[in-house]
């Protein structure tokens, strides 16, 4: 069978296309000597040699876990938050719950692209705007992290209600199941499993989404961080970055260990 | 017998770690909720207070433009201006997603548990076994620290401009790309590479005819789902001075331009939507 060639290649033709694309974003950038800040180069070597040398003193020490402490907190309240969102939204954006295809196909679609709009907007975006809108508050923090992560999980949970198998949700109703109980004993125990280790994967970034919030005031890991850093006290950055990347690497390993039960 | 009391075992290792997640979550929620709500004082009737309400009405006001003077959105030059930005963020994630998957081609081959253990390389070596700790450490360590952190500390080498921000962007998504990628090559079929090398195919021919055409696919999808998150996150590192969208939207917020940060927030959302449409379709050719 003859094919066309763009379809025998395409994959060639779009590798082309992807390295044709970076090379024309090269051009953007004046490259010569003037890129660095003069100095630039003994301040990144100083940044690396303070990384083998953390600020590990007891006063920093405290400091630290107080702020990984408080960063795990507002990571913790805003997914419990984003969790409520998504069961919410994603139920509906899957269209289950309503009759008839009409219907059905405007739940999706309303509650689908509402989602899409929460997720497009970056969480520190949503952050400031909250701050701007309502001053500081750590529900502004908070809310900044629920919405967009809400969408994400939303949309995942939609996704997967959709692709639960029909023939168990059809037994379920023809034994009498009313829409919300075929929701509750036939989807979300069948959506449960992927659910919960796409909750956990989020939960990692939401961490590094928290210690972030320090841009607008928040305290916490990332607010130490910026705080050192303008002090040019790069030994204290590091041990911050260190307790930051401690947390994820736990959050890690519980995930792992989960995903592993919840497989077996 | 046997198999039977091997399962149960499996079963209740697994049953427990989920009630322990479940207890660990619980306690977590329980805890967070209580710290914030008490030494953060934080509270939601102030939050919903006439007098927050009164500024929230304000400031939506302000950003369509309806406390008087011309909203930026319905200004040419303003427009023009913004445009120029996108172009320029565009860029700026292209850049950076370049840097990426240059830096995840160099390493993951070594990254990747089947390399270190001989199954490419036709020996396995300690110092395969290093190289591959070490540059999962890597990953580890560079995917840990937020995009924004790198670009805090990337802006005191660069000036300021697009270059930062990409290298910032690319160090944190390398990391991420990195283990994605290198899980790809570990969970290959093996059967074909082991049919080239048993007819006498050295490494680098088994990379390029075994390894390579079996990954692309996998891995153009992954490069364009992180160019995506990308994208979304180019206007945060433009927040600390490396170029683009969030530079504007900064100064902007400042100067309390809130019809400009309108205007910005339209393009950025432009933005993002439609690169989430080329994407699609990008990953629907290589299907």
């Amino acid at each position: 069978m003859h094919r066309p060639f763009y379809e025998t290649h395409n994959r060639a033709i779009l590798s082309v296309l992807l390295v044709t694309a970076f090379i024309w974003s090269l051009f953007s950038v004046e490259w010569g000597g003037n890129l660095f800040h003069d100095g630039g180069i003994v301040t990144i070597l100083q940044i690396v040699k303070a990384m083998f040398n953390p600020d590990l003193s007891p006063r920093l020490l405290k400091l630290a876990l107080v702020s990984s402490w408080r960063t795990l907190a507002y990571a913790v309240a805003g997914m419990t938050l984003a969790v409520i969102i998504a069961f919410l939204l994603g139920t509906l954006a899957s269209g289950i719950l309503v009759e008839g295809r009409w219907s059905r196909r405007f739940s999706a679609g309303l509650f689908r692209a509402l989602l899409g709009f929460m997720r497009a907007v970056h969480e520190l975006v949503w952050a400031w705007l909250f701050v701007a809108a309502a001053g500081l508050s750590p529900f502004a923090a908070i809310f900044a992290l629920a919405i967009p992560y809400g969408g994400t999980l939303g949309r995942i949970l939609a996704d997967i209600i959709n692709d639960v198998p029909p023939e168990p949700v059809r037994a379920l109703r023809a034994a009498g199941a009313g829409r919300v109980q075929v929701l509750f004993y036939g989807y979300l125990p069948m959506a449960m499993a992927d659910m919960v280790s796409y909750v956990m994967y989020r939960f990692e970034c939401a961490i590094r989404s928290a210690a972030i919030m320090s841009f607008v005031g928040l305290g916490g890991l990332g607010y130490q961080i910026q705080i050192s850093l303008a002090d040019l006290k790069y030994n204290e950055v590091w041990t911050f970055i260190f307790f930051l990347i401690g947390l994820v690497v736990l959050v890690d390993l519980w995930s792992m260990r989960l995903r592993r039960g919840l497989v077996s | 017998m046997k198999g039977d009391t091997t399962g149960k075992i499996v079963a209740i290792s697994g049953m427990s770690i989920t009630k322990t997640s479940i207890i660990l979550a619980l306690v977590l929620i329980t805890a967070s909720w209580g710290f914030i709500l008490t030494s953060e004082g934080a509270s939601l009737s102030e939050y919903f207070s006439a007098g927050n309400l009164y500024h929230t009405k304000k400031f939506l006001a302000s950003m369509f433009g309806l406390d008087g003077g011309k909203p930026a959105f319905f200004s040419a030059e303003s427009w023009s201006n913004a445009l120029k930005l996108t172009y320029e963020t565009l860029k700026m994630s292209v850049m950076a997603i370049g840097f990426t998957g240059i830096g995840m081609l160099l390493t993951v081959i070594p990254a990747s548990r089947s390399a270190a253990d001989g199954s490419i390389t036709l020996r396995s070596t300690w110092y395969g076994w290093l190289v591959f700790g070490l540059i999962r450490l890597l990953y580890i360590f560079s995917r840990a620290v937020p995009e924004l952190v790198w670009a805090m500390i990337i802006i005191f080498v660069f000036k300021p401009g697009i270059l930062p921000g990409a290298v910032a962007l690319a160090l944190h998504n390398f990391g991420i790309l990195g283990k994605l990628c290198a899980e790809v090559v570990e969970d290959l079929d093996w059967q074909p590479i082991r049919a080239l090398r048993s007819s006498g195919a050295g490494t680098v021919q088994i990379l390029t005819y075994g390894i390579l055409p079996a990954v692309t696919p996998k891995f153009i999808t992954f490069l364009l789902y992180r160019w995506e998150v990308i994208i979304r996150t180019t206007i945060v590192v433009g927040f600390v001075g490396a170029g683009g969208l969030g530079q504007q939207f900064r100064l902007s917020m400042s100067w309390f331009q809130y019809t400009e940060i309108t205007l910005l927030l339209i393009c950025y959302f432009l933005l993002v939507v439609g690169s989430d449409m080329v994407s699609g379709l990008l990953r629907r050719i290589t299907q």
